[in-house]
């Protein structure tokens, strides 16, 4: 029972993370390769809060301000880049932050990552807090949805979907492009860093490897194959990818077989974007236009 | 003390050979097809590993064609298969695509080899030293690889009818095709170009270090960083591009800390995409 409770965690942080990413890539259009990177932030910045004495809610609330500020940060000179061009900008932003994390011991300890995190509002360590920390990622979950809601049916959320089809139409309505698109970046950071703080203080411990390229592709392929450019595909897509991911290891397979399967899922993952790219690019849930 | 950094700078002109090897083959896909193939560094890879698996029966020379031969035949397929059903959309639908694939291949090599470090099982031979300057038969292996393959690509360029119809085709993919320009033999011709390139620097990097899964990425990063400071599209520039960052990681470890020497073409990419998007060396407009 608390290893369902385990999964539907990691699956709700996997929908923040998805849903912040698609804020940028599904709203925006701007194909950000490198969300990882604000993710690593939340988790790294919370984490060493509150190892260095902070509360645990005063350093998650911290560590979700500095992703924000590092998100406008980034944006202001990358999208003066278009399409792919910020796609490979970000792409190497996010390799880098790995590598600043893997590099800078006296902050990071490196390799060997940071355990220990303590968990918020008293929620205790180990196996016995995770159906509290189930119910305070359920909140949290729900808070950003209603709010990522609010803000996608807003003008904001419309102007940004106009900017995504013809950004001189956008200024042809007298739309702030340039402003539009720092803050559609800084909103999809923020909520990707409070991803990161909610997985750093569930799992309470964090190394440079939890935060590669393949999260960034696992975390498209939720976008992508959920539906981007709506609110429920990434929810969709989070849920199917992580319970995909977990049911696995259900299956009977014989031990020295096991090491087959971590490829194979990723194969699997890899063939998936090929034929959505090829068959359906808008997803499971497609976006509805009018 | 200049003999330390002299040393530096060869290794970095031969470690910036291979990576020009990978940049050329990277840009032309780009100046034909339009479109960043993020798939590029698992050919790389694949041919390496391919070499691994022929050099358990035949002898290693021979083992290296064949090898080339099926990473020339995975670059085929994927055209045909997922780049040419996708022609029309935009570049950014094939770019995930590609990072599909790439994804689909990289755990094909860790699902076939696993994912420990390999290696060719070469004994590490001694090196030759001219003026001071230690030099491994590997390392002048890849420079003559480099320049052989390189040398071959300024000939087709420029003086073939097929090096023609590549740079038209470059130039404008719908005018080379209205001239009637065979546009098959054109695509056939890029991807065979880019896959021995990939495959045949892939092989010279694992004699010269090991194979490991995800080296087809780390070189795919370098390659981008040297296609970017040359011109997206620009072969000469790419060269160039190259050259320039195997210099700059090397000198850079004088400098900074070994384990950012990967950071070095990454904070390029960065720097170059933010500065001058044109490219730094985009000399000769392109393939001309």
């Amino acid at each position: 029972m608390d290893y369902l409770y385990h999964i539907l965690v990691i699956a709700l942080i996997y929908v923040i993370f998805a849903s912040s990413l698609n804020l940028e890539l599904g709203y925006a259009g701007l194909y950000n390769f490198g969300h990882v990177a604000f993710f690593a932030i939340g988790a790294y910045t919370s984490a060493l809060l509150s190892l260095a004495g902070f509360s645990p809610a005063a350093s998650m609330a911290i560590a979700v301000l500095c992703s924000a500020a590092s998100g406008a940060l980034l944006a202001v000179p990358a999208l003066r880049l278009s399409g792919d061009y910020f796609g490979i900008a970000t792409l190497a932003f996010g390799e880098l932050a790995r590598l600043f994390a893997l590099n800078e011991r006296w902050l990071t300890k490196g390799p060997m990552g940071l355990p220990g995190i303590p968990r918020p509002l008293g929620i205790e360590a180990g196996i016995s807090g995770i159906p509290v920390y189930f119910f305070f990622t359920v909140t949290i979950t729900a808070a950003v949805l209603l709010i990522l809601r609010k803000t996608t049916m807003s003008p904001f959320g419309r102007a940004l979907k106009v900017v995504r089809e013809d950004e001189f139409v956008a200024r042809a309505f007298g739309k702030n492009v340039f402003s539009l698109k720092v803050r559609a970046v800084a909103m999809g950071s923020l909520f990707a860093g409070l991803a990161g703080a909610l997985y750093a203080h569930f799992v309470t411990y964090i190394s440079p490897y939890d935060f590669s390229l393949n999260e960034t592709i696992l975390v498209l392929l939720c976008v992508v194959l959920g539906g981007k450019g709506t609110l429920s595909g990434p929810v969709l897509g989070a849920f199917v990818i992580i319970l995909f991911q977990e049911l696995l290891r259900f299956l009977p397979i014989p031990t020295d077989w096991g090491r087959f399967v971590s490829p194979i899922q990723g194969m699997i993952y890899g063939a998936v974007l090929v034929i959505l790219m090829l068959k359906r690019p808008e997803g499971i849930i497609p976006e509805h236009r009018t | 003390m200049s003999g330390y950094y002299l040393q530096l700078m060869t290794n970095g002109i031969i470690a910036g050979a291979v990576y020009a090897l990978f940049a050329v083959g990277l840009t032309l896909v780009y100046g034909v097809f339009r479109f960043i193939n993020f798939a590029h560094g698992e050919l790389i890879a694949w041919g390496a590993y391919l070499t691994l698996a022929f050099s358990a029966l035949i002898p290693f020379g021979a083992a290296i064609f064949p090898a080339v031969a099926l990473t020339v035949l995975i670059a085929l397929t994927q055209e045909r298969y997922v780049y040419a059903p996708l022609r029309k959309k935009t570049g950014i639908t094939l770019l995930i695509a590609s990072i599909g694939l790439s994804y689909f291949l990289r755990n094909g090599l860790r699902l076939l080899w696993g994912s420990d470090l390999q290696s060719f099982g070469f004994e590490a031979a001694r090196g030759l030293v001219f003026f001071g300057i230690t030099v491994s038969r590997t390392q002048i292996a890849m420079f003559l690889a480099a320049v052989i393959f390189l040398g071959f690509v300024w000939g087709l360029l420029r003086f073939t009818m097929l090096g023609k119809g590549l740079r038209a085709a470059a130039d404008s993919l719908e005018l080379a095709e209205i001239v009637g320009i065979d546009m098959k033999k054109i695509r056939r011709a890029v991807w065979i170009i880019s896959a021995v390139f990939a495959a045949s620097g892939g092989i010279l990097i694992a004699i010269d270090t090991n194979l490991e899964p995800m080296m087809g990425i780390a070189n795919l990063l370098k390659a981008f960083a040297a296609v970017l400071l040359g011109g997206a599209g620009n072969v000469w520039g790419a060269l160039l591009g190259g050259l320039f960052i195997g210099i700059a990681e090397n000198l850079g470890v004088a400098f900074f800390s070994p384990g950012y020497k990967d950071a070095i073409s990454f904070a390029l990419i960065i720097a170059i995409l933010l500065f001058k998007p044109t490219g730094i060396f985009a000399i000769m407009k392109g393939m001309r």
